[in-house]
């Protein structure tokens, strides 16, 4: 095409016939011509309005949907990183919560075992003691029990012995003894 | 009908009636014991009940009891009955009687007063010491 209209600006330093002569040679009918041309801008004129136009505009509507896709996939990983790093940082916390939850745990157990420990000790000291009460208890009632059981024994064997041994004057002074207690 | 207060009242002063010399006489106990009971009062009966109690009381207060191991010759009790009534008056009344159980020594009471010398209540109060 372009050859062509090289062709036919070059044709005025040839002069008209030339032109004219070569039109008719390729067998150009200027009306014709001017028909189609004309024909050929309608048609083109026709398809860009309903053919061209939607496509162009279906293209359009693709490529923004595909900036708005890729805008929007910029944003979920930007997002998505935020995300991550609110993790992250949550998740450090959580980590930091748990080694002081951890270390007062341990902290606590520390104390209560110590305080069970002392507890323990003093009710076994108590224990030890009650025991040891007890046991004096039992041993001064066994040593009273003894006292008795020898002062029953020895009055026995005295009020046995006594009855044979005293004389008629012990027993003439004894009986003095109490009548000398009437007239103190 | 006489209270119990009233009764006890009029007892007494029968008690008082039949003491002659601050003892108890005899006569004068029966004949009360016959007045009342021959008597219209109307609460005699515990007069009497009252007037005996207090009889009784006396009765024990002039009684000396004397328990010894072995029999007391007659100096003996007649020393102790002269020293208790050198103590107790001359209206007591003294019975003498033999408990072996008692070891040795003499033990006397005269109503809630008691003198207890016998090696039994010696014994007695060493196995309490025990």
């Amino acid at each position: 095409m372009s050859a062509f209209y090289a062709f036919l600006q070059a044709a005025p330093n040839n002069g008209d016939g030339q032109i004219a002569q070569i039109a008719r040679t390729f067998g150009v009918d200027w009306t014709h011509l001017g028909a189609q041309i004309i024909s050929f801008g309608i048609v083109c004129l026709v398809l860009y309005k309903f053919a061209y136009g939607p496509i162009l505009a279906m293209l359009e509507e693709r490529r923004r949907q595909i900036a708005l896709g890729l805008a929007n996939a910029e944003k979920i990983k930007a997002e998505l990183d935020r995300t991550e790093a609110l993790r992250r940082e949550v998740m450090a916390k959580a980590y930091a919560q748990a080694a002081q939850s951890v270390e007062e745990g341990r902290t606590a157990g520390a104390r209560v075992l110590e305080q069970e420990t002392q507890r323990a000790a003093a009710a076994a000291e108590q224990i030890i003691n009650k025991a040891h009460e007890a046991a004096a208890v039992d041993h001064d009632r066994m040593l009273a029990e003894l006292k008795r059981e020898v002062g029953r024994l020895v009055v026995q064997a005295t009020a046995s012995v006594t009855g044979k041994i005293l004389t008629p004057e012990d027993q003439r002074r004894l009986a003095e003894a109490t009548t000398k207690q009437v007239v103190m | 009908m006489i209270s119990n207060k009233q009764a006890k009242r009029e007892a007494k002063q029968l008690f008082r009636l039949c003491r002659v010399e601050s003892l108890l006489d005899e006569n004068r106990v029966r004949q009360v014991v016959q007045q009342v009971n021959a008597g219209s009062h109307r609460n005699y009966r515990a007069i009497l009940d009252e007037f005996l109690r207090m009889v009784k009381l006396d009765c024990a207060k002039h009684a000396a009891t004397v328990e010894s191991a072995t029999t007391l010759s007659a100096e003996m009790q007649a020393a102790t009955e002269a020293s208790l009534k050198r103590v107790y008056g001359p209206g007591l009344t003294t019975s003498f009687s033999d408990r072996p159980s008692l070891i040795g020594g003499m033990r006397i009471q005269v109503g809630s007063d008691v003198y207890d010398g016998t090696v039994e209540a010696g014994l007695a109060a060493l196995e309490k010491r025990f």
